[in-house]
């Protein structure tokens, strides 16, 4: 009897924490809400940040994103994420000046993305992936290195200037002005995001890959082909990471081969935020980082630009510290 | 002992090239030289962190940023002999590593990968703000100025001597120590290895040696300190450089750092690879061609090539 | 085994030591580098790719003017050779490719290379070595200020600039704010460094008791993404300015100016540095959105544009067309469409010719110092008409005047001279 109610108690109190977590982070998130809510309502300026936090957010998201596919897939993190990004913004931009339409080398865009992922992954993290995460990270370190190089060679580091597709129009909403390119920005990176989520929850493929990344072993029992699976997630995150340059790009203006340097990390910064595992923490973090930057940058004069990426380096270690499997993100186990 | 017979020749072979070089090559070429010895500097220390102890570094350009600064600034405020602030970039970055070093207790692989890939990039940031100390992008120059040849000297004595050391660390208790931390966390713990000690340890070694590099980069750089010279690439380069010697080996160093280190100088005037851009395919394309076909690197293949002759 | 161990390190330490006693035999050069009979080979770097980019025009310009000069059959029947290196704006790339320029490539100077902070980070190596680092391409008051006094522990005697330096254009701002717009409210957007600071000081001596009317002074970093730009920009219209003064380069000031395009009711007295007032960057600018009627700025340089007719225009688009690096006529296009730098390049490639022509008939490095510290070009054909590009010992700013200049005619426009020629100098 007694053994029974303690054991009932343990249950109960192993689900009350597992709530307690997940109510903890309900709730930051709200409070957050709330605070931004009554500052854009008291101060233009604030809403004026908080509105372009939140489109940059939404770039940093989806490079975010991308990084918990592959990290999902794999079990890498992809270094080169940001890089490839770059490299398929100037794919688009070149596409362009050979006469195609935006949104029509957006799509072909995308599929080279995916081509050229998947490709990726077959060639050169297959072998090394057993290895060790040394070895993987300094194949990603190599590769990054490699598409700098590469589009340097065939682009020229200067300047190369794509017109924004949702124009250079705005709208004003009390006082706070809202680009088109910013709702243009949100936009698309929210639909790629859903497309993806949809694809995993819905589709077969979608299964398979969740199957093959989570249990590779029992995956490939039931006829699932794991290979194909992981070489299509890095595809898949590839096509992210191209979304996130092309709609980088236009916030930039300008289109150059650090255009994803710094978001990269500002993206490792939002993955961890959000939990490595979980695509929707990384959408989460990135907004939050996102808006976190533009706000302080905006507020304590203190933190001046040069202190962003510091910044962003504070935030990255104090999540690891504090609690490393992110907001969203399940604890993982070791293997000895 | 007759193990060590080929090894032992070969580095008298080496010290004896090193020392022969100032007579026989062109005070430009000697700047080149002196190049590799700095690389070889920060790849021994990174390989001791890496491919000793297992943890993943991206980001020891931040420590020779640290170290370079501390020379240049020293000497510029306070008029301090360069050697003695080779000493002191070494003991502050040694302290420094220890702090990094910290919350590298509770994070491995990949985190520990984007933690120190994010201080490689955050670093060169601090003198672009603290400007009035650290001269903003202005730069800091140190007081004095030496020549290439007191470049030279310097970077192969020390690297010598902290090669001497990094053999001596490695083969004793703390070597043993480290490589039981890097086969396994869980095994070292439940074997007795103070894991907390020897992890920061190990940073704080690693970094100091990428200090001492540092502090001779911008001595290089005609003591001129700057945070572009710094940037992302820097920290790359040695793992690049690390990857291509070897990792967990001693003996392919001088071939990593004489990759990483020659490379940009020699190739500018080859026509396709001359420019900025296609060092960078070479660097990159190099890495992963030898992260996939000679996973130990220039190490392995000096082995490899050992059992070949012997059998 | 351990003795051995002991008795390989003392070899090798003993060795070692050989190498660092014996090494103070340095080569010492004899003669002057860099000059045969045929020719004279000089160097210089320039940011061929990465942010600064659109600069590699000048090193083009240059070298088209020296190869026209040698057609004519060079100087003192000498060719001029220039050989520049990418550096992108780095300066741990300038410092090994001065290097190579110097020791390897034994250059007799090295002439025009761009940027601050790439100048700043080999003054100390060039001038120790007796290099002339002249005819800089770029406007800080170091370039002058340092011949005569100590910067950075010592003088820099072989270092000098070209163009009128940002804080003598900087109090011009000043003082046209002060005369045309009594009472104004200015924000400024300045590039968080040497150079913007330079500008920015500038400004506020010229304000003098007035510079508490500067309301509002945002930095930003030249690596920053457009949207912190953007930002910045945003919060010098929320201060209330009715001046915005942009001390960027190119590339923040194109942000700027595209920013302050999109910020409804807001339409304050524009001024942007000469540095990032070239026609075609402004284009780029009005492309994303910029509106230009009525930005301020300075000139110094004739305009392939609206001052066509001008003989040295007309040399320049001659010279320009038919010995521009990249092949006839591959630069002609950027001529016309109005890009400045290539005038600039002409412009100081000029001066150098000049310089190396009162040199001597067997020119030292001591002896092109003293030609460039003695100028005298009234007759320079590419700088503003009725300019000089003039120095003596107590001028070491060579060209010190310059024109505002106003944009109008909307985003197929251009900048038209306003007012006559000005003293920025000392």
């Amino acid at each position: 009897m007694s053994a029974q109610t303690s054991a009932i108690a343990g249950l109960r109190a192993r689900g009350w924490t597992i709530d307690s977590s997940a109510a903890t982070v309900v709730l930051l998130l709200l409070a957050a809400a709330v605070f931004l809510l009554i500052g854009c309502l008291r101060s233009t300026n604030f809403a004026q940040l908080t509105v372009q936090g939140v489109a940059l957010g939404a770039v940093y998201g989806s490079l975010a994103l991308a990084l918990v596919l592959v990290y999902r897939a794999t079990h890498v993190i992809n270094f080169a994420q940001g890089e490839l990004a770059m490299l398929t913004t100037y794919i688009a931009w070149d596409l362009m000046e050979h006469g195609l339409s935006y949104w029509a080398a957006f799509a072909v865009t995308l599929a080279i993305a995916f081509a050229l992922g998947t490709a990726l992954e077959v060639t050169i993290i297959r072998p090394v992936q057993h290895r060790s995460v040394i070895a993987t990270v300094i194949v990603t370190v190599g590769l990054f290195v490699l598409v700098d190089g590469v589009v340097n060679w065939i682009w020229g580091g200067d300047y190369k200037f794509m017109q924004s597709p949702f124009g250079n129009g705005s709208f004003t909403v009390g006082g706070v002005v809202i680009s088109h390119l910013y709702v243009g920005m949100v936009a698309v990176v929210l639909a790629s995001v859903v497309l993806v989520w949809a694809l995993f929850r819905f589709t077969k493929l979608g299964l398979g890959m969740r199957a093959a990344a989570l249990r590779p072993a029992a995956a490939s029992l039931v006829g699932v082909r794991v290979d194909w699976m992981l070489a299509i997630g890095w595809g898949l995150a590839a096509v992210l990471g191209a979304v996130a340059g092309l709609m980088a790009e236009p916030s930039q203006i300008f289109l150059s081969p650090t255009l994803m340097q710094p978001i990269l990390v500002y993206a490792f910064a939002a993955a961890v935020l959000g939990g490595l595992e979980s695509p929707a923490g990384a959408v989460i973090g990135g907004v939050a980082i996102g808006v976190t930057l533009t706000l302080i940058v905006g507020y304590v004069p203190e933190i001046s630009s040069e202190l962003q990426l510091p910044f962003a380096f504070a935030v990255l270690l104090l999540i690891l510290l504090i609690k490393p499997s992110g907001l969203f993100g399940r604890r993982e186990v070791r293997r000895v | 002992m007759r193990r060590q017979i080929p090894a032992l020749s070969a580095l008298l072979v080496v010290a004896a090239v090193l020392c022969v070089l100032p007579f026989i090559v062109s005070d430009y070429n000697l700047s080149l030289a002196a190049q590799v010895g700095i690389f070889f500097i920060g790849i021994l220390g990174l390989n001791i962190l890496t491919g000793y102890t297992g943890q993943i570094s991206i980001g020891h350009g931040a420590f020779m940023a640290i170290g370079g600064y501390t020379t240049a600034v020293m000497s510029r405020d306070h008029h301090t002999n360069l050697v003695v602030t080779m000493l002191m970039a070494f003991a502050i970055c040694f302290v420094v590593g220890l702090i990094v070093g910290l919350p590298a207790l509770r994070l491995s692989g990949v985190y520990l990968a984007l933690v120190t890939f994010a201080l490689a990039v955050s670093v060169p940031q601090l003198p672009l703000q603290y400007s009035t100390f650290l001269g903003g992008s202005g730069g800091v120059q140190s007081h004095r100025t030496v020549g290439n040849l007191w470049v030279y000297t310097a970077a192969w004595v020390c690297s010598a001597v902290l090669f001497v050391l990094a053999w001596l660390i490695l083969r004793g208790r703390l070597g043993r120590a480290f490589r039981a931390v890097r086969d396994s966390e869980i095994a070292a713990v439940a074997s007795g290895v103070e894991l907390p000690i020897y992890k920061t340890l190990a940073f704080g070694i690693s970094a100091a040696y990428a200090g001492v590099a540092g502090s001779l980069f911008v001595l290089a750089a005609n003591g001129f300190a700057q945070p572009s010279e710094f940037d992302v690439f820097l920290s790359l380069q040695l793992l690049v450089g690390a990857a291509v010697a070897g990792l967990g080996s001693l003996w392919g160093i001088l071939a990593g750092a004489a990759f990483v280190g020659l490379l940009p100088q020699v190739s500018t005037s080859v026509p396709v690879i001359g420019a900025q851009h296609g060092r960078d395919v070479v660097f990159g394309a190099a890495v992963i061609l030898v992260m996939l076909l000679l996973p130990d690197g220039f190490a392995g293949l000096l082995t490899r090539l050992r059992r070949l002759a012997r059998a | 085994m351990p003795v051995n161990r002991k008795k390989f390190a003392a070899l090798l330490f003993a060795l070692l030591g050989t190498a660092a006693v014996a090494g103070s035999a340095a080569a010492s050069h004899t003669g002057t580098p860099g000059v045969s009979k045929q020719k004279v080979v000089i160097g210089g770097t320039f940011p061929y790719t990465g942010p600064a980019s659109l600069y590699k025009t000048i090193p083009a310009a240059e070298q088209a003017y020296y190869a026209y000069v040698n057609a004519k059959g060079g100087v003192h029947h000498r060719k001029i050779v220039d050989k520049t290196i990418d550096d992108s704006y780095n300066p741990a790339e300038t410092v090994p490719a001065v290097k190579q320029l110097v020791e390897k490539d034994h250059v007799f100077a090295i002439v025009g290379s761009l940027g601050t902070a790439p100048g700043l980070s080999t003054w100390g190596y060039l001038n120790k070595r007796h290099v002339p680092q002249v005819l800089l391409a770029t406007g800080d008051a170091y370039w002058g200020n340092c011949v005569h006094h100590k910067c950075q522990g010592s003088t820099k005697p072989w270092t000098m600039g070209w163009q009128p330096d940002y804080p003598g254009e900087a109090k011009l701002y000043a003082k046209y704010i002060l005369q045309h717009k009594a009472g104004a409210k200015i924000g400024v957007l300045y590039q968080n460094d040497a150079y913007g600071k330079n500008y920015l000081a500038g400004l506020k001596t010229g304000l003098g008791s007035h510079k508490d009317q500067i309301v509002d002074a945002q930095s930003y970093s030249v690596t920053d993404a457009g949207p912190v730009i953007s930002a910045h920009v945003g919060h010098i219209a929320a201060s209330g300015a009715n001046v915005f003064v942009i001390f960027a380069t190119p590339g923040g000031a194109i942000t700027a100016l595209a920013t302050e395009g999109h910020i409804p009711n807001w339409h304050p007295l524009t001024i942007n540095n000469n540095v990032s007032a070239n026609r075609v960057f402004m284009q780029l600018a009005a492309k994303n959105g910029a509106d230009l009627n009525g930005v301020l700025s300075t000139n110094y340089l004739s305009s392939a544009t609206t001052q066509a007719n001008l003989p040295g225009m007309k040399l320049a688009k001659k010279i320009i067309h038919k010995y521009a690096p990249g092949g006839v006529g591959s630069l002609d296009e950027q001529f016309a469409s109005g890009d400045s730098n290539l005038v600039y390049g002409l412009s100081v490639a000029w001066t150098f010719a000049d310089a190396l022509k009162h040199a001597g008939k067997n020119p030292t490095r001591k002896s092109l110092m003293h030609a460039l510290r003695n100028l005298n070009e009234k007759n320079n054909p590419f700088v503003y008409p009725g300019m000089v590009v003039r120095t003596s010992k107590k001028r070491t700013f060579p060209m010190q005047q310059l024109v505002f200049i106003k944009w109008s005619g909307g985003a197929a426009g251009d900048f038209h001279p306003t007012g006559k020629v000005l003293n920025s100098g000392h």
